[in-house]
């Protein structure tokens, strides 16, 4: 086998290429070393175009190589994307979060990968350079092609970054799991929600649950039934019910039976809601919507 | 496997080493480097025996490829007591801490620990009983029930100041 470690964009792609499919890219390692070594590996933790959290042209660019630990610390991505800081605060352990990057958790494709499943309530489109030098842009959502199998191939594929919309004023964003133990313990469900205000009605929600299919999954039916309107105590109530009644959970072994999962389900699409129309309504009145 | 040449900074000095890259810088460190003081646990993440700092944070050793630490600075548990013989002091005052707060039994996480702790107190040199327990979350201790451990940390953080300069 052969690991090199590079800072140059160019230079990663080369190697990919001169490897004929042998190849893959490995950011943090956290999940690859635990499974098979491709014969070539490409270290593109420290190539630039893969770091840094910006501003750029009304978007918010988070560098796929940017760690869970700088991401729950950033002050951009606290202030304009407080799901992701939240998500990311609560990866496995503070070593794990020092070197496992958000473009790993994504390409990794586990279906309650965290950082992944804020990014889907945010709207993240993810940005991606092929050996010939194009990009090509892809909500994150779409990067799933089963459980565990992302869409990226990383052995001709370098996720640059992720972009999504600055918040506007009236916008609040939440991220919440639950998990037998605050620290090194899997989710058993987690939720993550993005909602903007228009006067007194919610006027665009996304609302995001996993692990029900390979990837993050949308719901629906709830964010229907909130557009337009205020919500009010009976309204949490039915988001409640309706949240775990429109997607089907499946029981594990390891975990939680399905029962339990799908009370889950409603208990947290509720409370992530909450509080992200929370935060929308702090951040109108000019709070920093934390 | 193949092996490359690897060149890092090892407990402040350059090494350079031929080994395969495949390896975990943890048995590289214990097989290659004979520094034993660094732990195998689970071998996987979930233990934090491994416990060493790349370029000053702490991460798992046993989840680092050998081929990752290409030009980058590794600081082990052997690191950290030479910097207490360097100035004149038996230990660390991490690794004082522990001792004087009863805060190792077995001593089978404590390496792990006192990397995590030093870790920590490098970049929040007052943390918080909060902190601490967050910054030790990713190591497991089966023998002590952690009060003692987050006492010495307390401690110790207490003591590098109060000799400030020195340390
Ligand atoms: C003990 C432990 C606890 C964990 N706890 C959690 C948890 O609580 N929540 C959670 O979500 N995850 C958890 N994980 C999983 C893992 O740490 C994360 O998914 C992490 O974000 C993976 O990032 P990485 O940089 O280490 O990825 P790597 O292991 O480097 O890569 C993962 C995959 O992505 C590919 N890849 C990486 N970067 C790119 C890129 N830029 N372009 C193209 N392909 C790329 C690699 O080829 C590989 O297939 C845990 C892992 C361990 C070992
Ligand atoms: S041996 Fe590395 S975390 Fe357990
Ligand atoms: S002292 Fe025995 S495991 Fe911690």
């Amino acid at each position: 086998m052969s690991y090199s470690v590079t800072s140059s964009l160019a230079r990663a792609l080369n190697v990919l290429s001169e490897s004929m499919g042998q190849g893959r890219v490995v950011a943090g390692a956290t999940d690859l070393f635990l499974k098979s070594l491709s014969p070539e590996l490409v270290d593109v933790s420290s190539v630039p175009e893969l770091l840094g959290i910006n501003r750029d042209h009304g978007s918010l660019s988070i560098g796929a190589g940017v760690t869970h630990a700088e991401a729950a610390a950033s002050p951009l991505i606290r202030l304009e994307a407080m799901a992701l800081a939240e998500a990311c605060r609560q990866v496995g352990s503070p070593q794990i979060r020092n070197i496992g990057t958000i473009g790993g958790n994504v390409v990794n494709a586990a279906p309650a990968a965290d950082a992944a499943v804020a990014l889907v309530a945010l709207g993240a489109r993810a940005v991606l350079i092929d050996l010939g030098k194009r990009q090509h842009h892809a909500a994150v959502e779409e990067l799933y092609a089963d459980y565990n199998l992302s869409t990226v191939d990383s052995s001709s594929e370098i996720l640059l970054r992720f972009l999504l919309d600055l918040p506007a004023r009236d916008e609040g964003s939440a991220f919440l799991r639950f998990a037998p133990r605050q620290a090194l313990s899997l989710p058993l469900v987690n939720a993550a929600a993005r909602v903007r205000l228009k006067g007194d009605a919610i006027e665009s929600v996304r609302a995001v649950i996993a692990p029900v299919n390979p990837a993050p999954t949308r719901l629906y039916e709830t964010e229907k039934m909130l557009l337009g309107s205020w919500p009010e105590d009976d309204t949490w109530r039915k988001v409640e019910y309706t949240a775990a009644s429109e997607v089907e959970v499946r029981g594990s072994l390891l975990r939680c039976s399905a029962g339990y999962r799908q009370h889950l389900v409603g208990v947290l699409a509720r409370r992530v809601l909450k509080k992200a129309v929370e935060r929308a309504v702090k951040s109108r009145m000019g709070g920093d919507g934390s | 496997m193949k092996e490359q040449v690897i060149s890092f900074e090892l407990n402040r000095e350059k090494v350079e080493i031929c080994a395969d890259p495949a390896l975990s810088l943890l048995r590289l460190l214990r097989s290659r480097f004979n520094l034993i003081g660094t732990k195998e646990g689970c071998g996987r993440g979930d233990c934090g025996v491994c416990t060493v700092l790349l370029d000053g944070r702490a991460v798992n050793s046993c989840l680092i490829p050998a081929g990752k630490v290409e030009g980058r600075k590794v600081l082990t548990i052997e690191g950290l007591t030479r910097e207490g013989l360097k100035k004149g002091a038996k230990v660390h005052p991490v690794q004082q801490a522990f001792i004087d707060k009863g805060a190792i039994q077995c001593g089978f996480c404590t390496p792990g620990m006192i990397m995590s702790a030093y870790a920590l107190l490098r970049d929040k040199p007052f943390p918080s009983p909060e902190e601490v327990r967050e910054a030790i979350s990713g190591n497991l201790c089966r023998c002590s029930g952690y009060k003692q451990i987050e006492e010495a940390i307390l401690e110790a953080a207490k003591a590098i100041t109060e000799q400030e300069g020195k340390w």
